[in-house]
């Protein structure tokens, strides 16, 4: 039979419209599940959700999170929108929060090693075999001072009772973090002579000029910079929207987000710095703070415009645009850090940098560098020492331990066999090497007994924020779960590290002089202390309601209590800057090379999650790997394409990685995230990636004795091989087309 | 032949038959629109027509185990709160964990294909994954309890309701206790409650949603029960 055309098409339509009816009617199937856990209280089923409130530790730090427990499980976590530093923000490190606590590799009972280190063979034991162990190690010791406790720089309350422990056991206790901020402590301190890392207030400034610190992304407190950050760029007070201007030698979140990146020859920001100050001090008298002008002129003449162009790389003009900009803006703020502070004089870098915040005369102003004033109660537990040089402490334990000093060694919180290039070595003389890590890291791989701590959303704990929000605040932590391991009974499971040493001072029948029978009661002694002071964002009537309020609101702040007096006194003069030096020729070590930090694995604790794995960096938008960024040209002539396996060699050793050319990067620059190239024990983190960290020279700060991480020269070479890089960018073309943009149908291949 | 050129004289018997099939291919045309206009409209307003149900359509979801309300209920004569326990306390009625079914079925159940499965399950350390069968969207919070409280209890049985809190018809009565009259007491239980909203689940192999559970159903009943209709009684 003929069909018309019209029939047809009405034909065809309603038979397509009637399959989509078919097909979409009804939910799918998996979309609503409702499960039967296998053994549950019927008490504990409620359908309603209960939102705790406590503290994600970051690496620098902490922020304040509500988590939603239903049904005794962790289900989701969201930013305190009533803490200080975050206010309600939250990034993707205090998301997977989750994937630690129901992480599948998570050691859940102290282990004795089976085989030789490294060897990832273990014995479970109970608590009282394993305590009674290290008990009776550190009570045969052939030396009164052969323990040492190594920890991240620690605040409050943890500090307090480590201090005890360390006190009274006679033991050496080194704070490590593997990006250290001793040069800017060290800067701070001599530049603005403060202890604590000022709050620097960038919603209300106006015009801010950051030296390499990725402050929206992972310097210092990203989660506060990058909440003023937005109001910084809305300027809804009136003078509008901000400039923001990044110097530095990789592009980072801060720098794409930037009105301008500018690039100088590596180490010498510095100098940059001080040939502002030279423009400000000549040029723009009337608009800078200093009494002894004359001095610093001559000292600074050095590092006129002309003189430094060949060093910094950056033309006359440029050099004086920047120092315009920060005159002619109201509110200018300096800010420095990241790779720029790792320099072999790094420190000296931050100094100049950070002067010129003195210069703009934007101290204890708004918009500018506020001082964070000493919370109350410290007496007892001074922490985050501001002259303290962590990398300089670790190479001294390297060598004491080299050469039999150490005996015992108790890591928490660290992991210096992934950090610190060759300190694996150094353990083959310690006869005895305790880990309290939750998950088989690098270092608890070289340990002998694991005492696995539990997770922090199952424990509790208080941090005192560096840099706090320009008022004294203290984080509180509680338990939001219980502990995922305790139906493993009383003897296995995880313990809190803090109620752990505690126990190993009962069982020696030391009194640690705490008052308290366990951590919790420790802070619970605490906040009675605070409660005392009658003042801050907790107003109770009696101890026990201010306890409630304190963990209900996360913390206790005093918005009230600021820093008054800004006099900072005599202002040393700047001294000549020293250049900074590379390790390795560079004719036959061509690049710079650049780690950088990303803001999921930050230091390479973030590993073993894999969410964080699987959060594309927000330049690349690479996941899962180590890559090395190169100028696409130098690429181009090199012969290089992206996904290429390159080695990349310095004078300590090589690595190989997959090439990112891309044009956001000088010619003469190598720039490779840290935080893969673990040799650990879990799934997610080992075998993946390389360890960027293993290449760097161990040359050191001038001035500080930090690590100067940003200091080797490399060279690199093919290896012939390739391979798609997992990434999201460009990955899905939507139609391939031949040159003369023809379709392009893709079939099977066979 | 162009459309719209009908010449009377020229029907030829070819030209009859050809008029005819179109008339029939039109009238089957209109019989399928009209046919998927009453599933989808249906479909939308409330559940699909019992007609389509030979289609497959109106059945409940396949559970990971075939778990039949009829035997557990009608045949053993369990009560829904033995296994739905939260229902009278909490807002969802949850279901319950594969522990208590293991309190009877570790040694009861013989060798039938569910209990082996359910078995595995438990031996495995696995969770049951249920597919939903009642739901209503996220921006609606149902809460069981002061349902089950409202028509559970001490109930007068009347002729016609005035007063529901307190009341309850002959028929639904009837349907709890055959010998009940008019005027007198009757004990509502909570499992009675259930069918309400749920249908004969004790009845059902396999459990499927009969009510739509629009917003129109509850707010119908909300009206003749006096109950609150104010919006943030349930959207809050």
């Amino acid at each position: 039979m003929k069909i018309s055309r019209r029939r047809f098409l009405k034909l065809f339509g309603g038979s397509v419209t009637a399959a989509a009816i078919f097909q979409a009617c009804g939910i799918p199937e998996r979309e609503l599940i409702v499960q039967s856990p296998l053994e549950m209280p019927e008490d504990m089923v409620s359908g309603t959700d209960n939102w705790y409130a406590t503290l994600s530790p970051g690496e620098a730090v902490s922020s304040g999170i509500v988590v939603r427990v239903m049904e005794g499980r962790a289900k989701k976590i969201e930013g305190n929108s009533d803490y200080p530093i975050n206010q309600g923000k939250h990034n993707v490190v205090a998301e997977s929060g989750l994937q630690g606590l129901y992480h599948p590799d998570r050691i859940s009972s102290p282990r004795i090693r089976r085989g030789n280190r490294g060897e990832d063979k273990w014995d479970e034991i109970s608590w009282t075999d394993a305590l009674s162990r290290v008990s009776e190690s550190m009570t045969n010791l052939k030396k009164s001072s052969g323990v040492v406790l190594v920890t991240e720089p620690l605040s409050s309350n943890l500090n307090l009772v480590v201090n005890k422990f360390v006190s009274k056991f006679n033991v050496k206790h080194v704070q490590y973090e593997l990006i250290e901020k001793t040069n800017l402590r060290w800067a701070v301190k001599k530049v603005f002579k403060q202890d604590r890392i000022p709050d620097f207030d960038i919603e209300n400034s106006d015009y801010v000029i950051s030296f390499g610190a990725d402050f929206l992304n992972t310097w210092n407190s990203p989660l506060r910079y990058s909440r003023g950050y937005s109001n910084f760029r809305e300027q809804s007070t009136g003078s509008g929207r901000g400039t923001l201007i990044y110097v530095g030698s990789h592009l980072s979140l801060t720098a794409a987000n930037a009105d301008k990146w500018i690039y100088v020859i590596p180490g010498s920001e510095g100098i940059l710095a001080y040939a502002i100050s030279y423009v400000l001090l000549d040029k723009y008298e009337s608009d800078v703070k200093v009494s002894d002008e004359k001095t610093w002129l001559k000292v600074l003449s050095q590092y006129a415009p002309s003189k430094v162009k060949e060093l910094t790389g950056l033309s006359e003009s440029e050099i004086e645009e920047l120092a315009k900009g920060l005159v002619k803006h109201k509110r200018p703020l300096v800010l420095g850090g990241g790779s720029v502070g790792a320099y072999t004089n790094g420190m000296q870098n931050l100094e100049a940098i950070y002067m010129l915040n003195v210069l703009l005369g934007n101290v204890g102003q708004k918009g500018g560098v506020i001082f964070n004033p000493t919370p109350p109660i410290l007496k007892g537990f001074p922490d985050h020492l501001s002259d303290y040089a962590n990398f300089a402490h670790m190479r001294e334990l390297g060598s004491s331990a080299k050469s039999g000093e150490v005996e015992i060694l108790l890591l928490r919180g660290v992991n210096p066999v992934y950090g610190v290039p060759g300190f694996k070595t150094c353990l083959s003389e310690i006869p005895l090497i305790v880990s309290f890590s939750g998950i088989m890291d690098d270092s608890a791989m070289m340990a002998d007994i694991i005492l696995p701590e539990n997770h922090y959303l199952e424990d509790w704990g208080s941090d005192i924020p560096n840099p706090g929000p320009g008022y004294p605040t203290i984080g509180f932590q509680q338990p939001v779960v219980r502990p995922f391991f305790e139906k493993r009974g009383i003897h296995l499971g995880t313990k809190s590290f803090p109620d752990v040493i505690m126990a190993l001072a009962e069982i020696q029948n030391i009194d640690l002089g705490l008052n308290a029978s366990n951590y919790e009661n420790v802070l619970r002694n605490f906040v009675d202390e605070l409660f005392k002071l009658k003042r801050g964002s907790i107003k109770a009537n009696n101890s026990r309601d201010f306890w409630n309020g304190v963990l209900q609101r996360g913390g206790w702040w005093d918005v009230d209590d600021r820093v008054v007096n800004y006099e900072l006194g005599s202002i040393p003069v700047p001294t000549k800057l020293a250049s900074a030096r590379f390790s390795g020729n560079v004719d036959t070590y061509p690049f710079y090379l650049v780690p950088f930090e990303l803001g999921s694995l930050t230091d390479g604790r973030g590993a073993h999650l894999p969410w964080l794995q699987a959060t594309p960096d927000p330049i690349t938008t690479v996941t899962w790997a180590t890559w090395i960024e190169i100028n696409l040209n130098k690429a181009k002539e090199l012969g290089i394409k992206e996904g290429d396996v390159i080695k990349v060699k310095s004078e300590y050793g090589e690595i190989e990685a997959f090439a990112y050319p891309h044009p956001g990067v000088s010619p003469d620059v190598l720039a490779i995230p840290i935080g893969q190239g673990h040799e650990s024990g879990d799934r997610y983190s080992s075998a993946r990636g390389a360890n960027v960290l293993s290449i760097l020279s161990p040359a050191t700060d001038e001035e500080s004795g930090a690590w100067a991480w940003a200091s080797t020269r490399v060279s690199i070479s093919l290896t012939g091989n390739n391979s798609p890089l997992s990434k999201f960018e460009n990955i899905a073309p939507d139609l391939s087309v031949d040159e003369g943009g023809h379709i392009i149908k893709i079939t099977s291949g066979e | 032949m162009l459309p719209g050129e009908f010449d009377r004289s020229k029907l030829t018997r070819g030209l009859m038959l050809k008029l005819g099939m179109l008339g029939i291919a039109g009238g089957i045309a209109s019989l399928f629109v009209l046919v998927m206009l009453a599933f989808v409209l249906s479909a939308w307003f409330g559940r699909p027509l019992e007609i389509f149900s030979v289609f497959g359509f109106n059945e409940g979801p396949t559970q990971p185990i075939a778990f039949p309300h009829d035997v557990h209920v009608n045949k053993i004569g369990l009560d829904c709160t033995f296994c739905h326990r939260t229902v009278t306390e909490k807002p969802a009625a949850s279901v319950p964990s594969v522990g208590l079914c293991m309190t009877c079925h570790k040694a009861l159940g013989g060798d039938k294909e569910g209990v082996q499965q359910l078995r595995q399950y438990y031996s495995a350390g696995q969770p049951i994954d249920w597919i939903r069968v009642h739901r209503v969207p996220d921006h609606v919070r149902f809460v069981h309890e002061a349902h089950i409280r409202f028509f559970s209890g001490e109930k007068n049985v009347v002729n016609r309701i005035t007063n529901s809190s307190t009341q309850i018809t002959i028929e639904n009565a009837l349907k709890i206790d055959p010998n009940v009259r008019e005027g007198e007491t009757i004990s509502v239980a909570a499992s009675q409650v259930c069918s309400t909203c749920h249908g004969d689940v004790a009845s059902m192999p396999k459990v499927k949603q009969i009510r739509p559970l629009k917003m129109a159903d509850c707010v119908n009943c909300h009206r003749d029960n006096n109950a609150p209709t104010d919006c943030t009684t349930c959207h809050y």
